[in-house]
Order: C-alpha cells, then sequence, then structure tokens
C-alpha cells in the first residue's frame, strides 16, 4: 500500500489508461465483460480519487501529493504531477462523471470495445490537465483528450456527425497551436517547463529576448493561451463548435463534454493564465468580463430559441460556462489592480468570484451532464429530439419526468441546488469590479429561466402527443442509478456548499493574495 | 638435398584454379561448374600450405586456414548440389544456360 | 432555554420539507398516506412554530434579545491572509418573524386541511379522468403529487419567516417560485377551446417568468447590500451597533447620482417584491395564476407568495426609512429626485420610500379599477389581492411599518378565507354540472346565484370575509388594519391618502357586487340550483378563518381611539400588536395621534362603496345574460374588463421580440456570422491549399523533383537491362574481366 501513499496521483492517472490496455485483450464480442470492466476500472478510479479527496489537507498551503521525476531532461520538463483545492474538486467530477457515463453507455451496441476503450482514454487524458505541474504534461495531456472525444463523435454520433467532429477537432486544434508555441516560448526562454519556476521567473522577466521586448513576447503568448482556452471554454464568440459537437455526440460523450471538457479551458485560465501573466490579464479584463457577459446573454437567447432539445442544453453550456468566465476577469482584474496601485480592496471580491467560477465549474458539470443524460434517455426511446414532437409526456414517464424537472431547476439555478450558490459568489463577486456587465448579465439569467422552462413545456408539460402511447416507457434503473449521484450532489452542494468551497477556498485565497 | 623450391608449388596450385575458372565458365552442366568451382577451392588450399611450409613452417595458421577452407568446400558442396536438385526436380534440366529467372 | 428554542426554530421549516421527499419517494402510490404525511407534518410545524412564539413573547425584553443562531454556509478568504470570513446562513426569531410565526402556519395548515376535500378525497377514481386535466367527479389522480408541491411551498414560506439573512430569504422566495410554477401548472393537460384563453401551463410559465425578471433584477440588489455591508444578516446590518453599518449605507453615494447606497439597494430590492407581490407593472401574473387548483389560488395569495413580498419590504425597511446623508451636491440631487408623494407631505420622504409608495397606491387604485369588471369569481379576488397589496406597500413607503404588518396579517386571514371560500363555490357549482349537464365556466359569476340558501356555511364564512376585505367599521379585521393606513397616509402623504380612500372606496363596492352576484338573488343556471355543501374539511377551515378575519383586527386597537381604545385599554391590549413588532426595529415607531378625517372617511368609504354596491347591483342580475349595469360606462367598461389591454401590450413589445431575438437574430449571428466566418477561413484555407498544389506542389516538387529523379533512374535501368541476362555464367565471365583488369592495374602500379 506504499503506492497509495507516495504515487496516489499516477495511479489516479493511469488507471483507466491502463483498463483501456486490459480491455485491448478481450475478445470483440464479450461485450457485458468489456462494460462491466470499462465500469469496474472507472469507478476505482473513483475511489482513488476519493481516498484522495479524504486524505487531502485543505488547509496546507500549495501542492499536495506532489510527484516530481525526471521525464525528459533534455529538454528540462519533468513529469511533474500535484493537486490544490482549484484541481481537486475537478478532479472528483471528472472520476465522478467516467462511472456515469460509462454507465449510461451500456445500451450503445455498435463497436461496444473501441467506445470503451475511447471513454477511459478520454479521462486519462482529462486527468492528466487537472493534475500536471508541468507546461508539457499539461499540453500532452491537453491534446490527448481531444483525439478520443474525436473518434466518439465520429463514429457513434447523429447523423452531422462528419461536419461536427471536423468542426470539433480543427477548431480546438487550431486554438492549441497557439498554446503550444507559448508553451515552448517559455519553456526555452526558461530552460525549464515546471510550472511553479515559470510562475515565480516568467510574470517578472524583462528584457530582450530574441531581439525582442519582453513585453511583447509576453503578449503574445498571453494571447496564445487566451485563445486557445477561450475556444475550449468556450468565450462567446469561440463558441459556435460546442452546439454541434455536443448535439452530435453519444450522449456519454456529450455528458464528458460538457461535465468535463469544457473545464480544461476555464481550468488553464485559473491555473496558468493568472499566474503567468497577471499584467497582461488585467489589461485585458474588461475584454475577458465583455465576452463573459456576451457568453451569458448571447447562451441564453440562442438556447431559447432551439426546437432542438440537445441543442438547447448545449446552449445552455455557453450560458453557465459565461458566469466561470466572468469570475475569472474579476479575478484579473483584482489581482492585477492589487498589483498595480498596491491596493487590495477588490480581492476580497475576486476571491468570491472565483471561489465561485470554480463552485460553478463543478455545478455545472453536475447539471450539465445531467441534462444531456436525460435529453439521451428520451432521445433513445423517441428518436428524436425536435421539441415539437414531444409534450405530455408527465403521465406517460412520471419519473423521468420529475427527475427532468428537478435537473433542470438545477440548471436553472433555483435556489437549494448547486448553480444557485456558484452564480450567486460570481455575480456578487463581479458586481464592485464590472457593475454594468454583471446588470446586463442578469437578461442572461432571466432567459435562463425562459429556456429552461420552454424545454420543460414543450416535453412534459402539455397534452400528450398520442403518438407515444404505448412506445414510450419510464426512465429505466440503470439511468436512474446514473442520474442519483447527480442529483444528489446537486442537492447537497445547494444546501450546504461549505465542505466543497471550504476546499476551493484555501487554494484560490492563497492564489489571488501570493 | 635441395628442396622443392615454392614456385613450383605456386604454379600447380595456378594450374589447378585455371583449370578450374575454365570449368566453371565453360560447362554447360551445373554438376561440372560445382566440380570447377571445388577444384580452385583446392588450388588454394594447395597455396596455402605451401606458403605456411615455406614462410612460418613454426605457426600453424596455415594448417588451420587449409582445414577451415575444406570444411567450407564441403558445406559449398553441399548447398550446390542440393539446390541443383531442386532446380532439377523444377526444371528436368540442369543445363545453366536454361537457368535464367533472375533476367529482369 | 435559549439553546433548545434556537433548535425548534431550525426545525420550523423542516417537516413539509420531510414530507415532501417522504411523499415523492416513498408514499406517492397511496394517496391517503400521503395526504397524512403532509397534514402531520404542517401541523408539527404549526406545533414547533407556535411553541417558538410563545416562549419569545412573554421576554420582557423581546426585540432587543431575539432566538439568533447560525453556522457558516461558504468561506471567503481565509483568517490571517485576508479580513473577510465566512458567509453566515442562519434563523432569526425577532418580534416581526413572530408575527409570520403566528399566522404562516396557521393559515397553511387550514389550506392543507381545505385541500384534502377540494382535491374529492374519498370519491372514487373517474375512468375518465387523466393525469393533467381537472378530474371529473372523482379524486384528484395527482393526488398525491398535490400535496407534495404544497408541503414544499410551505417549506419555502417558513424558510423565509425564519430567515436571518436576505439570501435565505431569497431562497425561500425562489423556492416558492418554483412551486407557484408546479402548482398553477398542475392541471398541466388543460387545453381550451378559446385559443386566447390562457391555459394552466401558460399561466405557470407567465407567473415564474415575470417573477424571475423581478428576481434577477433583486438578486443584484441582494449582491449590492452584501458587497457594501459585508454581510446579508438583518440583524447585523439594520440592529447592530445602533445601526452603523445602515447608517453607512445612507452616507455612500452610490453609482446612480444623488442616490444613497441604501436607497438604490431599497428599490432594486423593491422590485423583486413588485414581481412577487404583483405589482405594477409585474403584475399580469397573479390573475393568469388563477389557473391553479383554488387551493393553490389561496396559498400564492394569503399565506405565502405575495406575502413574502411584502414580507420581505418590511424586513428591509429601514433602507426606506433611512434619510440619504450624501452631503452637498448629493443632498441637492436625492431631494431633486423627491416624487409626487413627498411635495405633498411636506414630510422627508427617502426616494426610496416615496417609489414604494407611488408604487403601492397607483396599484392599489389601478387593480380596484380592474376587479370591478370582472365576472371570473377568483380573478376578481386576485385582481383585490393585487390591490390590497399595494396599500401594505403604500403604507410601507410612507413610513407606516406597523400599519403595514398589521395589514398583511389581517388580509392574510380573510384573503384565504375569500379564496377557500371562492374554492367552496366553484366546488358546489361543479357539483352541479353534474345533474343539469349544462356547458358553462363553473367560476363565472353571471351564471351563479341564490346560493345563500345551497351553500349556507360558505355564505356566511364568505360574507364575513367580504366585509373584513371591504372594511366594514369596528367589527371586521379589516377595517382597522385599512383605517390605520390611512390614518398614516393622512398625516405623512395625503396624496396617497386620497388614492387609497378611491380604492377603499372601489374595493367595498366590488365586494359587495360579488356577493350579490354570487349568493343572492335567483339561481341563474341549473348548476347554480343543484349547488350543495362542501366536504367538512372544506368548511371548517372555513370557520376557523373567519372567527380570525374578525378577531385579529382587535390586536391592535389605538389607545386614542374614541369609545374601543378605552375599552382595549381597560382590558390591556390596546396597541397589542404594535408593543410587539415595533421591537425589530432599532427606534420603535411612534403612534400617530388620532385624527378623525381617516376614521370618518375610513367608515365612509366602506359603507358607501357596500351601498352603492347594493343599489346598483340588487337587482341587476336576472339573468345570466343581462348586461352588467357598469356597461353603460361604455369603452371604458371595455377597458377595464380587458385589465386596459396591458397583456397585449406586453405580448407585442417584450414578449414577441425576446422571441424573434432568439429564434432569429442570435441563431443568426452564430449561424450566419460566426460561422459563416469560420467557413470562409476554412474555404480560404482550402483555396490556398489549392493555389499551392496547381502552381507549386504539382509543377515544381512533383513533376520536376520527386518525379525528375525517378525517371533518370528509370530511364538508366531500362538502358542497362541488357546485360541482366539471368545466366550465372555469363554474369562470371563479365567478374572474372573485371577482377582480371583491376588486378593488372593493381599488378602493374606495384611493379612501377
Amino acid at each position: 500500500m506504499d503506492l497509495l501513499q507516495t504515487n496516489l496521483l499516477t495511479l489516479i492517472l493511469f488507471l483507466p489508461a491502463a483498463g483501456a490496455a486490459l480491455l485491448l485483450f478481450f475478445p470483440r464480442d464479450q461485450e457485458d465483460a468489456i462494460r462491466w470492466t470499462a465500469l469496474v476500472v472507472s469507478l476505482l478510479t473513483f475511489g482513488l480519487s476519493l481516498l484522495l479527496w479524504f486524505r487531502f489537507d485543505p488547509t496546507a498551503p500549495g501542492f499536495q501529493f506532489v510527484e516530481n521525476y525526471n521525464w525528459f531532461s533534455v529538454i528540462g520538463a519533468n513529469y511533474h504531477l500535484g493537486v490544490d483545492g482549484v484541481s481537486l474538486p475537478l478532479v472528483l467530477l471528472t472520476t465522478l462523471l467516467t462511472p456515469l457515463a460509462v454507465l449510461i453507455s451500456f445500451s450503445v451496441q455498435e463497436n461496444v470495445k473501441t467506445y470503451m476503450i475511447l471513454f477511459l482514454l478520454l479521462e486519462t487524458g482529462s486527468l492528466g490537465v487537472f493534475l500536471a505541474l508541468d507546461l508539457l504534461i499539461f499540453f500532452v495531456f491537453y491534446e490527448v483528450g481531444l483525439v478520443p472525444m474525436y473518434f466518439l463523435i465520429n463514429l457513434w454520433g447523429s447523423a452531422n456527425r462528419q461536419y461536427a467532429s471536423f468542426k470539433f477537432i480543427i477548431y480546438t486544434m487550431a486554438g492549441s497551436l497557439g498554446l503550444l508555441l507559448a508553451t515552448q516560448l517559455i519553456g526555452l526562454t526558461l530552460g525549464s517547463f515546471d510550472m511553479q519556476n515559470a510562475f515565480a521567473r516568467w510574470p517578472a522577466l524583462s528584457g530582450v529576448l530574441f531581439g525582442v521586448d519582453t513585453g511583447l513576447i509576453r503578449a503574445i503568448a498571453f494571447w496564445a493561451f487566451v485563445i486557445a482556452f477561450a475556444i475550449k471554454v468556450p468565450v462567446w464568440p469561440f463558441h459556435t463548435w460546442l452546439p454541434d459537437a455536443h448535439t452530435e455526440a453519444p450522449t456519454a460523450g456529450s455528458m464528458i463534454l460538457a461535465g468535463v471538457l469544457l473545464k480544461l479551458g476555464a481550468y488553464g485560465f485559473i491555473r496558468l493564465v493568472l499566474p503567468l501573466y497577471p499584467a497582461e490579464a488585467y489589461a485585458s479584463a474588461g475584454v475577458l468580463a465583455f465576452l463573459a457577459m456576451m457568453a451569458i446573454v448571447a447562451g441564453a437567447y440562442a438556447a431559447f430559441g432551439q426546437w432542438d432539445f440537445k441543442r438547447l442544453v448545449a446552449y445552455s453550456s455557453i450560458n453557465h460556462m459565461g458566469f466561470v468566465v466572468l469570475g475569472i476577469a474579476v479575478a484579473a482584474y483584482a489581482q492585477g489592480f492589487a498589483a498595480q496601485f498596491n491596493d487590495g480592496r477588490f480581492i476580497p471580491d475576486a476571491i468570491l468570484a472565483t471561489n465561485g467560477a470554480v463552485l460553478q465549474m463543478f455545478t455545472h458539470g453536475l447539471s450539465s451532464a445531467g441534462m444531456f443524460l436525460l435529453v439521451g434517455v428520451l432521445y433513445e426511446r423517441a428518436h428524436t429530439r425536435d421539441l415539437n414532437d414531444f409534450g405530455g409526456l408527465m403521465p406517460l414517464m412520471p419519473v423521468y419526468g420529475g427527475i427532468l424537472l428537478f435537473t433542470s431547476m438545477g440548471s436553472l439555478g433555483l435556489p437549494g441546488l448547486a448553480g444557485f450558490v456558484s452564480e450567486f459568489m460570481v455575480v456578487r463577486g463581479a458586481w464592485p469590479v464590472f457593475t454594468v456587465f454583471t446588470a446586463i448579465s442578469m437578461l442572461g439569467l432571466l432567459m435562463t429561466g425562459a429556456y429552461i422552462l420552454w424545454g420543460l413545456y414543450k416535453t412534459i408539460y402539455g397534452p400528450l402527443n398520442r403518438r407515444w402511447l404505448g412506445h414510450l416507457s419510464d426512465i429505466s434503473p440503470r439511468e436512474v442509478i446514473a442520474i442519483a449521484p447527480l442529483m444528489a450532489l446537486m442537492l447537497a452542494i445547494g444546501v450546504y456548499p461549505y465542505w466543497l468551497v471550504n476546499v476551493i477556498n484555501e487554494a484560490v485565497t492563497r492564489l489571488l493574495t501570493s | 638435398m635441395t628442396d622443392i623450391p615454392l614456385d613450383w608449388y605456386l604454379w600447380l596450385s595456378a594450374a589447378l584454379f585455371c583449370i578450374g575458372v575454365y570449368g566453371v565458365l565453360a560447362r554447360k552442366n551445373a554438376v561440372a561448374i560445382l566440380m570447377g568451382v571445388e577444384l580452385m577451392l583446392n588450388a588454394v588450399i594447395v597455396n596455402l600450405v605451401a606458403f605456411w611450409r615455406y614462410l612460418t613452417p613454426t605457426g600453424s595458421a596455415g594448417m588451420v586456414w587449409a582445414l577451415v577452407v575444406l570444411a567450407v568446400a564441403a558445406a559449398e558442396a553441399a548447398v550446390g548440389l542440393a539446390l541443383i536438385i531442386s532446380i532439377y526436380r523444377r526444371r528436368q534440366s540442369v543445363v545453366a544456360e536454361e537457368v535464367n529467372m533472375m533476367k529482369f | 432555554m435559549q439553546l433548545d428554542l434556537q433548535t425548534l426554530t431550525w426545525l420550523i421549516p423542516v417537516p413539509p420539507l420531510l414530507a415532501f421527499f417522504l411523499i415523492v419517494l416513498f408514499t406517492n402510490r397511496s394517496k391517503g398516506l400521503s395526504h397524512t404525511v403532509a397534514l402531520l407534518a404542517i401541523f408539527a410545524s404549526l406545533a414547533l412554530s407556535w411553541t417558538v412564539l410563545f416562549s419569545v413573547i412573554v421576554w420582557p425584553a423581546f426585540g432587543k434579545q431575539v432566538i439568533a443562531s447560525a453556522v457558516p454556509w461558504f468561506p471567503v478568504g481565509i483568517a490571517g491572509l485576508t479580513e473577510t470570513t465566512a458567509f453566515q446562513m442562519g434563523v432569526l426569531v425577532d418580534p416581526l418573524t413572530a408575527v409570520m410565526l403566528f399566522f404562516v402556519p396557521l393559515t397553511c395548515a387550514m389550506i392543507f386541511l381545505y385541500s384534502v376535500g377540494y382535491q374529492n378525497w374519498g370519491k372514487p377514481r373517474d375512468p375518465r379522468d387523466v393525469p393533467g386535466k381537472p378530474p371529473h367527479y372523482g379524486i384528484e389522480p395527482l393526488y398525491s403529487r398535490f400535496f407534495a408541491y404544497l408541503s414544499l411551498f410551505a417549506f419555502g414560506m417558513l424558510l423565509l419567516c425564519v430567515a436571518d439573512n436576505l439570501l435565505l430569504l431569497f431562497i425561500g422566495w425562489e423556492i416558492m417560485g418554483l412551486c407557484s410554477y408546479l402548482l398553477i401548472g398542475f392541471w398541466f393537460a388543460r387545453e381550451y377551446d378559446d385559443p386566447k384563453k390562457i391555459t394552466p401551463r401558460q399561466a405557470a410559465v407567465k407567473a415564474f417568468m415575470t417573477t424571475r425578471i423581478a428576481d434577477v433584477i433583486m438578486l443584484l440588489g441582494v449582491a449590492y447590500l452584501y458587497w457594501e455591508t459585508g454581510t446579508l444578516n438583518f440583524r447585523e446590518i439594520f440592529y447592530a451597533q445602533d445601526g452603523a453599518l445602515l447608517k453607512l449605507l445612507a452616507e455612500t453615494p452610490s453609482f446612480v447620482g444623488g442616490l444613497a447606497a441604501a436607497h438604490l439597494i431599497g428599490i432594486l430590492l423593491l422590485v423583486g417584491t413588485i414581481g412577487k407581490s404583483a405589482q405594477f407593472p409585474l403584475h399580469t401574473w397573479l390573475p393568469d395564476a388563477m389557473e391553479g387548483p383554488t387551493p393553490v389560488s389561496a396559498m400564492i395569495h394569503a399565506a405565502a407568495m405575495v406575502s413574502a413580498g411584502v414580507y420581505a419590504m418590511i424586513r428591509v425597511f429601514p433602507l426606506f426609512d433611512v434619510p440619504a446623508a450624501l452631503g452637498g451636491a448629493g443632498e441637492h440631487a436625492a431631494r431633486a429626485l423627491g416624487l409626487a408623494a413627498e411635495a405633498a407631505a411636506g414630510h422627508g420622504l427617502s426616494p426610496a420610500g416615496a417609489t414604494m409608495a407611488t408604487v403601492g397606491a397607483f396599484t392599489a387604485l389601478f387593480a380596484a379599477t380592474i376587479a370591478v369588471a370582472q365576472n371570473d369569481v377568483k380573478k376578481v379576488l386576485a385582481y383585490s389581492t393585487v390591490s390590497q397589496l399595494g396599500f401594505m406597500l403604500a403604507a410601507l413607503g410612507i413610513g407606516g411599518y406597523i400599519a403595514a404588518t398589521f395589514h398583511l396579517m389581517t388580509h392574510a386571514f380573510f384573503k384565504a378565507l375569500l379564496f377557500l371560500g371562492s374554492g367552496s363555490i366553484i366546488h358546489g357549482v361543479e357539483h352541479g354540472l353534474h345533474h343539469s349537464h349544462e356547458k358553462i365556466d363553473p367560476q363565472d359569476m353571471r351564471f351563479m346565484g341564490g346560493l345563500r340558501t345551497k351553500m349556507p356555511i360558505t355564505f356566511w364564512t364568505f360574507v364575513i370575509g367580504g366585509m373584513a376585505l371591504a372594511g366594514l367599521p369596528f367589527v371586521t379585521a379589516g377595517f382597522w388594519s385599512k383605517d390605520e393606513i390611512l390614518l398614516d397616509a393622512w398625516t405623512h402623504a395625503p396624496v396617497v391618502f386620497y388614492t387609497l380612500a378611491a380604492a377603499a372606496l372601489l374595493t367595498a363596492f366590488y365586494t359587495t357586487r360579488q356577493i350579490l352576484m354570487v349568493f343572492f338573488g335567483r339561481p341563474r343556471t341549473e348548476a347554480a340550483a343543484h349547488a350543495h355543501e362542501s366536504h367538512w374539511t372544506m368548511t371548517v377551515p372555513l370557520v376557523v378563518l373567519s372567527v380570525l378575519a374578525v378577531t385579529a383586527g382587535w390586536l391592535n386597537i389605538p389607545s386614542d381611539f374614541p369609545v374601543f381604545g378605552a375599552l382595549a385599554q381597560s382590558l390591556g391590549g390596546d396597541f397589542f400588536f404594535k408593543n410587539i413588532v415595533g421591537k425589530s426595529l432599532l427606534e420603535k415607531p411612534e403612534a400617530i395621534p388620532f385624527h378623525p378625517i381617516p376614521l370618518a372617511t375610513s367608515i365612509a368609504v366602506a359603507l358607501g362603496g357596500i351601498a352603492l354596491g347594493w343599489l346598483v347591483y340588487r337587482n341587476a342580475y336576472a339573468k345570466a345574460d343581462s348586461p352588467d349595469p357598469l356597461a353603460r360606462l361604455g369603452g371604458l367598461y371595455r377597458w377595464l374588463q380587458n385589465k386596459y389591454y396591458i397583456d397585449e401590450f406586453y405580448d407585442s413589445a417584450f414578449v414577441q421580440p425576446t422571441l424573434a431575438l432568439a429564434r432569429n437574430v442570435f441563431p443568426f449571428i452564430d449561424r450566419g456570422i460566426i460561422d459563416g466566418l469560420l467557413h470562409l477561413i476554412g474555404r480560404v484555407s482550402l483555396g490556398l491549399g489549392e493555389i499551392i498544389k496547381d502552381y507549386f506542389d504539382v509543377p515544381l516538387v512533383n513533376r520536376t523533383l520527386s518525379d525528375g529523379s525517378g525517371e533518370l533512374v528509370k530511364g538508366a535501368g531500362r538502358e542497362l537491362r541488357v546485360i541482366q541476362t539471368g545466366r550465372v555464367q555469363q554474369y562470371l565471365v563479365i567478374s572474372m574481366a573485371i577482377i582480371m583488369v583491376v588486378g593488372a592495374y593493381v599488378f602493374l602500379m606495384a611493379v612501377r
């Protein structure tokens, strides 16, 4: 059990990949064995991350469970892992969502083996980003996650999957090109890809490098980072790949895409952009806040205009992730303001907003994954997602109706459920810093209500569409088991968020007051 | 008593070698070609032993090399005959001119 | 003892929540078990509330001393690194909460009990009934679910009452919003022949969305308050350290010119109440909310939701009361913002208070005019509620803290009574419809008449409620509370006084009209003739509430009121209510000296309105299709009947543009502009690739370099193949020749 003590993160990180390797040796037609193995592996990973959660000491500063080994010593890249209060909830979220996604994928019939292998690889890819403390490792895992997702959309997606998967991969790849260059620039300049080293030295770098002023180099690198992460989040107007990808992806793919992959971008902002580019982030905090506001408002309006249920939910992600970016913008502004004028008056607001942003990542992970799951349940039975085809399903599927109602309300940000807490924290934190943008964002919050109610109105309410009579069965126990943890967590955070916010808060406060 | 001078052995060896070369180049029968090769190898052995005896009689390298060549010759003969049998079975002929499969 | 009471207070909202989860998760298949669970829970809450209430009310220093307990809810910053600490979430019982604890659980419990009868408990399931549509005659198919929703609703309201901070209040507030949505849309499958008539599910969405407009603005107010003060706790902001935080708020200028932060926050919060309490201009959802089952209407209107709006304003009343202390130019601008009410009063109302008074007074009159022309029995009451809430807000805006709270309580009793009564009426008529099989709307008062003898308990209790609403002098609760509001208005803001007096006159008038149309004369339809009294579970709540609708008024008789004041004083009960509730505030509000004019007005408008109603409507409806006497007003009547066409205006001004924006503009931005740009980039890249291929790769790289070298090698091979005969001996000859040439060369070189 020594390994659990010293190499817990490596275990968590590579257990899914090892599971994927194991699945390679399974005969193709042993579908049930493959499914259960994938589930068990992902559950084991979740168990390990629970262990991590309970062993984690929130009050200790800095990173914990650090592992640092030589990896690529010629260029100064190390295999360096660690968690802090910002990444820990996301690790937990990832490892929680994967078994649920695997469970909901039990209904996938074609090419089960490849499907499950891709899923487990996807988990390793996402976890790597959250755990990495080395820029190169970060980048590698950042890219690793793309490939399985591409194939998941391309091979198991619905009608328009070619276009969607192509758009998804080209767009994100294009974004990460700049990230790669900027990462190499940092590595080359500092002689090491280590994050903590880079945090300490990169922002303070001055003078002339390669015959160019370092300020300019930093500005270019900053925008390379920002664009890469902005596409991933996605921030308006880089968002258009998202509705297509989400809509075409298989149910579980959408769950992970919305629940985990979008968080990679936002996590990148908090983990890398804020510490590496405090001055540049301060200068463009207003722009970021404006884009966040646009995401909130435009996402909500666009969601309201949809006739495709899944597309509606997809747009809701843009709307919700806008709050994350708004919180980050506040942090960027406050941190820069404190450095520039030696006046930390916005720091408490920034702590609130960033706490809210990280919490929002978590809660959005819960609610959006839940929503996609439920849309998938409906799609699997009815083979249509057009809102006009439904109506009055409540008496036919009473349990499903109740769960949809609950999850929708979580997504809507109903107080008492998780989304409200994080949204309130962001709004409260952003109010003194970006008053006008926050006020306009309220329009988005209003429209959130509109599109959620619109979705409910067209599906479970209204007179029964006769064509479904006797054709729709209620949600199955397997599907209920898959969504129950999400609902329980939404309620737990909504009622008493302290246990989670406490962990986040410690890390965020240290991040912003350092 | 005067010994037989080294030249004689060398002439003998050269003659043997030339007969072997002629056999290899001129004969049509593959077995005969093989025999020519054997002759060339024997010429080499004669050469080796002669040089050993006249130049370094105290060492044993020349003898050893002669034995090595013998072993190679035996192996070569075995492989060569096997090949010839194989070609014969396939084409009912051991005439070298008719075996031109390697032509581009 | 203190500790025990704290625990009890925490427990007050819990039973209904437990009931909700129990019903949803376990007992939903058993209707009887479900309603038992719900009823037990609400009575448990009632018992808890009253235990707490009667324990604290005897404290001599109640007000200074309160029940308060809190837990950290989310942390902000780390002690030592930053100055801020955790956000505390907790419960508070101060005198104001105590009042709420008196009437809220009681009214809720009555509504729960009533629902048992209303949803046809005990009758067999009618095979024609469909879930999501009102039952024909049998028990409601979604009976269990109804009680689950009701329980959640009660939980929200109780949570809001015991909340010690604005955020928890907001949480309860929104939970109620959800429940009202669920309950208004309870008959979600219901459709009408008339496509223009709003269906329950549309009404539900409308209610939720309209209140949400207000809620998001209120949320900004909450955020603003939290930022300025660093806390949302009521006691800390309004009471602790002699109101230091409040003073700070009054001194801080907001970013809107001339407004103190306190007042801007107040106005933002007021918007929330305008939505929740259905004040103009966000009042339109409430009458449509009548699409829900009647106990829901009572819940929304009386016991819970709309009262919550006013309650929130009473909670944050000091924000409105505190004068701006900006100094200099700010002060000047603040004064310039003063509204007509303030100018007329000559009494320093804050801009926020003046706004509230204006909204309240205008709504009071405005809604009363609409109520006059409605024929739906519940819609009359709905508009009357809007109007009465306007009374409360107007009173609060001009500083009448006690009067507003008092009216909130009395109104809760008599309005719940009226709604439950109307439900009983509808039930009676629907019962009659089973005999007559007429195709009429059972809620339309024109098809009623003569129910006085058919439903005596309903009749008498309804009359009591109606008279309380009308403000029948001296005996009813409504009179005492309304009189107090008028006295406040008379003293502080005459314009408000005249408006409210006019509204009160109309109130008495339309109440009389309603009672006459429903209960008097002859039955105008077969259904009305066959109506009969409701189940005991429905009439018991009516009786209980009607008792309270009378007696609640005696709780706050002013000491200097002629005759009654002395009487109350001798019993030691004068200003009983004021003496308790007033202690919620840092500075206990002073009693306004008695003045005969508002009293005379109050009596005159009540009696005058009743008399006028009697005169006009005594014989107006002989048959169901008789024209309404007010139809003589012509165009004005049509305007009133159509609620000033505000719904139509909102539809074309806001709803349609929003839909257009959502369905056309934003998708166009995404699909057309952004994706268009992306596709353009894609196409340009593709084009660039084609150009490179056609003009560089193919001619230069392919044809010249790669193909060229290949061709070269191939040509050479073609030329050299001749020597490749495949004959081993030829090869040997060639190699021999080469060896000989090379050997000769080497030999010759060596020789030379």
